[in-house]
Parts: structure tokens; sequence; C-alpha cells
């Protein structure tokens, strides 16, 4: 996915430019389609969860630019916190914790870019992998699964701070993973 | 800085905000410190890069054709029954007369929603003498949203229509290339919105896909100041 095209396309959504927001949907609602199926698991909730997400890059194209993520990142969070949120209302008494996410709040003025080597975030994978006790599983859960910290406590078998502890021992090493 | 995991640093935060960990306190104060911390800010962006690779290896799926069409239809709405095209219900009439009805319009429906309000309303005539394009403007307060109507003339042909605001001593901004439809609405961007009265809106001609510099870079084909009704 060529960066500049993208973010060329998104500035021009900002300006509301219809024909670029038709040129974007087609590059790449592909992509965020299979992001939305993923964490719902249900064609017609990620249908729905997609067309809010797209709602959601009209109306706030224009912030884009000052929040320093890269394009993709960017759409990709916005459909992941969008199915997050349609998963966690469905589930009863879950609080709805992520919206609006970062990727729609303003911060701030003359930011500067914080520019990411693909290769550094990529290794994620990796990382992730490499964490002992199931750290990974249960940080991609929350992550691509919207568990919460009392759904994998549940899942884990284990008290609730005891999770929280664990999950943010692994996330500790997953950053000492990526930096090295 | 000491991380433990019983009082996290605020790397912890970051990462646990993205993941959509936080308590509901945290996520609030959390939206707060992106906005005026930077260095938090920057934690939460270095998180939410690394996590979003997590989709990486997600395949896209293409999304049914209806799916677009109901995007659409939801974004671009059907224009519902303008000032704009109220007032050109009364083609022929003076111009003077027709803005001073739009202004009665736009007080009626400003009755229902501010009452007690004094709404300004602004409008522009947007001319030149070099070019056969004519194109009117309202701003309507409620929405910050500009009414243009196409009343004459068009884009050439292969080029485009863009609109522009200029401030008094300021780069014009550019408002988005016009859709072909002789009427549209464009919102006013919210920096733009406490100075609307001092805009002079100006139209160019310019390449498909609108100027590729930012700025103006075809002739000015229309443009008139906002005055105030």
């Amino acid at each position: 996915m060529d960066r500049q095209e993208i973010e060329n396309l998104i500035a021009r959504v900002a300006l509301k430019d219809r024909a670029a927001f038709d040129q974007l949907y087609d590059r790449v609602s592909s992509k965020l389609f299979g992001v939305c199926l993923r964490v719902l698991n249900k064609r017609a909730a990620a249908e729905d969860a997609m067309q809010d997400s797209f709602v959601k890059i009209w109306n706030n194209a224009d912030k884009y630019n000052a929040n320093g993520l890269s394009p993709m990142t960017w759409l990709i969070t916005i459909a992941r916190n969008t199915s997050i949120d349609r998963l966690r209302a469905r589930k009863k008494g879950h609080q709805d914790v992520n919206t609006p996410g970062f990727e729609l709040v303003s911060p701030g003025p003359t930011p500067e870019q914080y520019a990411v080597a693909s290769s550094e975030a990529s290794r994620l994978s990796g990382c992730l992998d490499t964490l002992e006790e199931d750290r990974g599983r249960a940080i991609r859960g929350a992550y691509l699964d919207g568990d919460t910290y009392s759904d994998l406590a549940e899942r884990f078998g284990v008290p609730l701070n005891t999770m929280r502890t664990w999950l943010r021992r692994g996330l500790i090493a997953l950053r000492e993973c990526m930096s090295q | 800085m000491t991380q433990t995991p019983e009082t996290p640093d605020d790397d912890l935060l970051a990462a646990e905000m993205v993941l959509g960990l936080s308590s509901d306190d945290d996520m609030i104060a959390a939206r707060r410190r992106i906005g005026t911390e930077r260095d938090f800010a920057d934690r939460v962006v270095f998180w939410q890069e690394r996590m979003t690779a997590m989709t990486d290896g997600i395949d896209p799926v293409a999304p049914p054709a209806r799916i677009k069409k109901k995007l659409m239809a939801q974004v671009f709405p059907k224009q519902r029954v303008t000032i704009l095209q109220r007032l050109w219900l009364w083609q022929g009439v003076a111009m003077a007369s027709l803005l001073f009805a739009g202004y009665l319009g736009v007080q009626l429906l400003e009755v229902k929603t501010q009452p007690g309000g004094q709404p300004t309303v602004l409008a522009a005539q947007l001319v030149s003498e070099s070019s056969p394009l004519q194109v009117l403007a309202v701003v309507e307060p409620v929405k910050h949203e500009i009414a243009l109507r196409r009343v004459a003339g068009t884009a050439n042909e292969g080029r485009v229509l863009e609109l522009w605001a200029i401030l008094p001593d300021q780069a014009p901004v550019s408002l988005g290339v016009l859709p072909d439809s002789e009427t549209t609405r464009i919102l006013v961007p919210s920096e733009l919105r406490s100075q609307a009265a001092q805009i002079t809106l100006a139209i160019s001609d310019e390449p498909v896909g609108g100027s590729p510099t930012g700025a103006p870079t075809g002739a000015v084909l229309a443009a008139g100041a906002m005055s105030e009704l």
C-alpha cells in the first residue's frame, strides 16, 4: 500500500472531496472489511462496522494529520476500534471504553510526525510468540477479540489483579523484545 | 522511568489504552493527556503503530458492492430543500430580493433551533468578467455549511472547479473540488468559522482531482466577498 497515495487521499477527504473519498474506499475497504470480519466474525455486523468506520473517516479526516499515525494504522485502528465497540456492546454488562479512541482525538498543535520503520512494527508478531505463558495469546485476544482484563482472567482462570500484573509483565517484555 | 506491573508507568498506560484494557477512569485521563502531553501522545502512537501489525496477517476481503452504495447515501444524503433551492423557486426575481427571502427562511429555521438567537446570514455572489461562471453561496449558520448553487457556466473540458476561502492577508484555503451537480454543500472548516464574515470565496480552474500544490494553480473563474444580509 503506497503510504503517500493514501495520505494524499486522506488529505483530500479532509477537504470534503467526494471523489477522493470514493477512491479511498476502493483502495482500503477490502483490508478494513477483513479486519472487521476478523474481530466480529459475523458478516452483517462486519458490514455495519465497516460502514460506520468510513463515516468516521469522512468526518474526522481533518484530524488525521495531527495525530502522527501512519495512514494505514489510522484507518485500520478506526475499523478495529469500531468493531471492538460493537462486539462489546453485544456482550451484556460490558463497559464501553473505546469510543472515541486515540485515532479520533486531536493531540494538539504542531505535533511531530512519529516516524516508525515498518520493519520494527512488523517485528511485533515474532516478539508476541516469544512471550512466556501465553502472554502473547492474551495480548492478541485483547487487540483482536476485544477481551477485557476480566474476560482474560476468566479465560486463564486467575484473579483479575493477577491477570493485570501478568499481562503488564508481558507488555514490558514485548517492548524490550521490539527494541532489541 | 521505573516500571512495575503494580504501578504502571506512562508507557504501560499507553499500551493498555491502545489495547482497550484501560479502566474507565484511566481511559478518560489518557484521552485528556493525549491532547496536552506530547510525550504521552508519542507513547500511544508507538504502541498503536506496533499493535496494528497484528492485523498484517488478516487477508483483505472484498465487501459487497451494496455497502458502498449505502455508505455513499449516508455520507452524501440527497439534498433536502435548502434555502438556496427555496430561493430559486422565485427565479427571475432580482438577486437582492431573493437573498432577502433566503434571510427570512433562515430566520424561521433559527427560531426553531436557537430561540432568541439573532443569526447573521452571510452570502456571496461569485462572478468574474472574464468567465461565464456564476455561483451563489449562502452560509447556513447552524450547520456551518456553505450552500452553493451554480447559476451559470461549467468546468472546462477535462478540468475541475475548486473552491477556496481567502481571509485578508492569508493564503487561500481549499474547500474542495466542486461536484458536477448544480448544488452542493460544503462544511466551513472550524478554524474559519469565527472569521466567516471576512471570507472571500473564489473558484479556480484546476486539473482533475484538484490543485496538486495546495494553492490555486489555474485561473480564477469567479470570486466574491461575503456580505451580511
